[in-house]
């Protein structure tokens, strides 16, 4: 909100500097965000708490002020104003029939106003608007406008003339019409609060007038709305209409019923400096439902001890005091009755922010919690995932966060998606149910080519809510150097070993089985990730139609794997294996064999064949050429036997090689 | 000297002219061999012994001896000065241009946010507070109502929310934890979390639909304002410097009362000026009666921090859309490097 230090100034006497009263706000609760200058006067901006709808005026910060100052004292106008302009005093007119049907209007006051002109504004009002950014409209409005930014009260003056001489505070009936001052024509509903004459809406409750009964040029006698509604029914029907004005702003947030009537004396006031020969009568004023007197008792010693800081009944007295609470001491305890302004205080503790904002945060000393301790740190899952992404970065992923919400890619995963209601764009529509959608944004974002990334996230499908890790490689698997200046290029076996070795580093072995069928990817290129024989992610390359689509170059890898099965495992042992001390042998082997074997079938019967004296089994070689017929291919595989007892003979360990190769004729699979 | 002697004699001054003229390490293994091997001429002299007569022998056994050990010595000095030559060769031959670039494999690299993530585990996990984490689709109950909010109150338009359905919103604060602790922990308690929160607001240079935030809280007897200054002291001297104070400015937040803004200065940092970090004060205690927990004997602060305000403010990233971005020419630059102020 706007406010000229001028006119804080005509409230407060004080000697401090706008950047001093901007700071003296902020540390009050109601931050200075700019001060401006405007005309060669400093205005400023602050920022006031939605739940202090009291500080939405000058009269309001102004109290504020003079809490927190013991220097400042209160002019002549904001004594007048606390008191509620009662020296104002106006002849009774014939009275104005006012009608409030609804428990959502709690006060509701009509001013007649006669003989008056609605020109321009005087130069001091018109120049108190530009200060603050409004443009003058002509002095019946200017002087709403005035009012409610000097004492927070909203106000709305009609045209007398075109206005019934009922009015009527009801709800809206169904399909009724109101066009309001923005020339916007509304069907209303039931529900909405309305302004009424005896037979239509001329005005939404504490939001906007109508455009029929706006004072105009020619306009000689008004009637001046002045009152107070309750904050949700004005929400709900300026949402509903798609309104929001000054008006709605503080009733949303707190008006003080109380201050109805002296905001209408306060216009009446200044409308008779400027126009002396206008007629102003007493208003009519209906109070159905008056502010109550609440009062909540506060214990200094459980104040002091939630602040941390200590503050005597002495000092309480004075800052209650001085925002217009009423007190009454007791020993150690203060009976606050609350003032009408003060809406959002209705227990002990919100008293007790009170007394901390006004003797000043800045007292407060730093100290560390010394209750039960308890042991701080990152465990289990959490510790678990941290190392997971930790193990991906060592073995040369670069780790990247990508957005949950996404629009829609060939790369989504089947599971149903999820997504807002309200996206404001298509591009938020969805929340990702996998990471290799983003993942290949990201990777097509840095070239699309020699990329290596990693990524932890959550993802989203109907009813589950899962972390995942995903792994995308492509290109060369490190610079070129002098040594390759080709280097070898990512495929299916060097995102694999990764994928394998990275969950080892969580004591994690995962498995791959084949026979995926995932429309992503390369249909003779892809797993299915394994733990315990449950499927829990996919690996593969990329389809080259997908990888071409979105820009990634050809042989992509990823693999993405779900987390949760992982976590719900509880820890497992590590059973540690004795080693022996007695040499090694090694065997080597070349099978011929068709390709239509997989390796690990083979692998698998000579680990079973040679049992746990195989300590070592791996492939050195794949070859196919001369003297290999077609569909098939030689395997040359190692393998590396030792005894827990004692050295091998030659022939000990040529035995143990011959009967495992011997269970592989049954795959058809010969020596060379 | 008789010509036994005479002869070891000359089997010595061969030995040392061959030695002499030797060059390479082989040679040198050749004459050893070829004089002090098994059957080397100096060696083969001792077997002359036994048809000596008595009283020679010993003399003679002294000058195959003497032999032996001159030439045994001639040879040690002669090898070792052949080996460092060969070795100077082979360093020279085998010298290298360190100027030219290494070669390594590839290197991957933590993403900042991850980083700094790490680091506020640290530092809040040596305070004593337990990680935990809350889902990023949240009910509403926990985003809102638990969190003290009245219903449809203004302070909700704070915070543009992103609904899945009427129960669902992706979770526009962390702070929405709190109550998932408190309906499975009795106090004392000390928890934080660092998380991905959504407000529906137009992206620009400091405004994402999509950031991170820490939030930390803690309930026990007799915890204060004073407390959480402290808390926050300490928190915020390990990130940014040991020169950092906290101050509280009045806020507004449903979630906590006595609420605050909380901001931090140093004369080393931002200029001086107080930066603000994020909201804080004691939890409400309408939050902690609802999960019945006494407020008489129990109380507990709360406060909560943007995380990318650290990077933001630690090396002038000045562009909130760059961290989820994810432009390698961007994350690159941060090489594990600590948050600075942390030596």
């Amino acid at each position: 909100m706007k406010i000229s230090y001028s006119l804080l100034k005509t409230l407060v006497n004080t000697s401090l500097t706008a950047e001093a009263l901007g700071d003296l706000l902020t540390m009050a609760g109601f931050e200075l965000e700019e001060i401006e200058t405007v005309n060669g006067a400093p205005v400023l901006d602050i920022k006031v708490m939605s739940n202090r709808g009291d500080g939405l005026s000058a009269f309001g910060l102004a109290r504020e002020i003079l809490a927190k100052d013991g220097s400042s004292t209160p002019t002549d106008l904001y004594r007048r104003a606390a008191a509620h302009f009662a020296d104002v005093s106006l002849p009774a007119g014939a009275a104005f029939e006012v009608r409030i049907e609804t428990p959502s209007c709690s006060r509701f006051s009509a001013m007649r106003i006669e003989n008056v002109t609605n020109g321009p504004s005087p130069d001091w009002l018109n120049e108190a608007l530009l200060q603050i950014g409004q443009r003058p409209i002509s002095v019946l409005v200017d002087l709403t406008n005035y009012v409610m930014l000097e004492l927070g009260q909203p106000l709305h003056a009609f045209d007398a003339d075109r206005l019934g001489d009922t009015i009527v505070v009801r709800e809206a009936r169904d399909g009724e019409k109101l066009t309001t001052l923005n020339g916007t024509e509304h069907t209303l509903a039931a529900g909405q609060l309305m302004i009424c004459d005896a037979v239509r809406p001329v005005g939404v409750a504490g939001v906007m007038g109508g455009l029929d009964t706006e004072v105009h040029e020619g306009t000689h006698r008004i009637v001046l709305e002045s009152a107070h509604f309750l904050n949700r029914t004005v929400r709900k029907t300026r949402k509903q209409l798609g309104l929001n004005t000054e008006a709605s702003y503080r009733f949303e947030r707190s008006v003080d019923s109380n201050g109805v009537v002296s905001a209408q004396r306060r216009f009446a006031e200044l409308l008779l400096a400027i126009q002396p020969s206008a007629q102003v009568f007493e208003a009519t004023d209906l109070y159905p439902l008056p502010a109550s007197d609440l009062s909540i008792s506060l214990r200094l010693i459980r104040a002091s001890r939630l602040l941390g800081m200590s503050i005597s009944v002495e000092e309480a007295a004075r800052y209650f005091t001085a925002l217009g609470f009423s007190i009454q001491i007791e020993g150690e305890q203060l009976a606050v009755t609350l003032p009408s302004w003060r809406p959002d205080i209705v227990r002990e503790e919100d008293l007790v922010e009170e007394l901390g904002r006004i003797h000043g945060y800045e007292q407060i000393p730093e100290t560390l919690p010394s209750g039960t301790s308890v042991l701080g740190g990152v465990w289990g899952r959490y510790a678990a995932t941290d190392r997971l992404i930790e193990a991906a970065i060592s073995a040369g992923y670069s780790q990247v966060i990508n957005h949950s919400l996404q629009g829609t890619s060939p790369l989504d995963a089947a599971a149903e998606r999820v997504g807002p209601r309200n996206p404001s764009s298509p591009d938020l529509a969805f929340l990702r149910n996998g990471l290799l959608s983003g993942m290949a944004v990201t990777a097509r974002l840095n070239g699309g080519r020699d990329v290596h990334l990693a990524e932890v996230g959550r993802v989203f499908t109907a009813g589950k809510e899962s972390v995942h890790l995903c792994l995308v490689s492509n290109g060369d698997l490190h610079v070129p150097d002098r040594a390759s200046e080709t280097p070898p290029k990512a495929d299916f076996f060097s995102l694999k070993a990764d994928i394998l070795d990275i969950f080892l580093a969580v004591g994690i072995e995962l498995d791959l089985a084949a026979g995926s069928r995932d429309p992503r990817f390369h249909p003779g290129r892809q797993a299915r990730l394994t733990r315990n024989g449950q499927e829990i992610g996919v690996i593969g390359e990329i389809h080259p139609t997908v990888a071409n689509e979105l820009g990634l170059a050809p042989r992509t890898i990823a693999a993405e794997v779900s987390l949760d099965a992982i976590f719900a495992e509880g820890d497992a042992e590590l059973p540690l294996k004795s080693f022996a001390r007695f040499p090694a042998v090694r065997r080597d082997i070349a099978l011929l064999v068709s390709k239509a074997v997989p390796f690990a079938e083979i692998e698998g019967r000579l680990r079973r064949s040679i049992g746990p004296l195989l300590e070592r089994l791996w492939l050195f070689d794949v070859f196919v050429g001369t003297g290999i017929p077609a569909g098939s291919h030689s395997l040359g595989i190692a393998l590396v036997m030792r005894k827990p007892d004692g050295s091998f003979t030659d022939e000990e360990a040529n035995q143990l090689r011959d009967a495992a190769v011997a269970e592989l004729a049954e795959l058809g699979a010969t020596m060379r | 000297m008789n010509a036994a002697e005479q002869e070891i004699q000359n089997a010595v001054r061969e030995a040392f002219s061959a030695l002499e003229a030797a060059t390479t390490t082989q040679q040198i293994k050749e004459i050893e061999q070829a004089f002090l091997g098994k059957n080397g001429q100096i060696v083969q002299f001792a077997k002359r012994m036994g048809a000596l007569p008595k009283e020679e022998r010993p003399a003679f056994g002294a000058a195959v001896n003497g032999a032996k050990q001159e030439v045994q010595g001639r040879l040690d000095a002669r090898a070792a000065t052949i080996l460092e030559a060969e070795l100077a060769r082979q360093f020279e031959e085998e010298a290298i241009d360190v100027t030219m670039p290494g070669r390594r494999t590839r290197r991957g690299n933590s993403h900042i946010l991850h980083q700094t993530t790490l680091r506020i585990k640290q530092v809040l996990s040596g305070l004593g507070f337990v990680y935990e984490e809350g889902p990023e689709l949240e009910e509403f109950r926990y985003n809102f109502d638990a969190l003290n909010y009245p219903p449809d109150h203004p302070a909700m338009d704070d915070q543009d929310t992103f609904y899945v359905s009427d129960d669902q919103v992706l979770r526009t604060q962390c702070t929405g934890l709190q109550g998932r602790v408190f309906e499975k922990t009795a106090p004392p308690l000390r928890v934080f979390t660092v998380g991905r929160t959504f407000r529906n607001e137009a992206v620009d240079r400091t405004h994402n639909h999509t950031f991170h935030q820490v939030d930390c809280f803690m309930v026990d007897e007799g915890v204060s304002m004073a407390d959480l200054k402290g808390t926050l002291g300490a928190f915020a001297r390990a990130m940014f410097g040991p020169e950092v104070t906290v101050r509280f400015r009045p806020d507004f937040f449903p979630f906590v009362e006595p609420g605050v803004d909380y901001a931090i200065s140093s004369p080393k940092l931002f200029g001086g000026r107080w930066v603000e970090l994020g909201g804080a004060g004691l939890i409400h205690p309408n939050i902690l009666e609802r999960y019945g927990i006494d407020t008489e004997r129990y109380s507990g602060f709360a406060f909560g921090l943007g995380v990318e305000r650290i990077p933001m403010m630690a090396y002038g990233v000045d562009d909130l859309r760059n961290f989820l971005e994810n432009d390698l020419r961007f994350l690159d630059q941060f090489q594990r490097q600590p948050i600075r102020g942390l030596a």
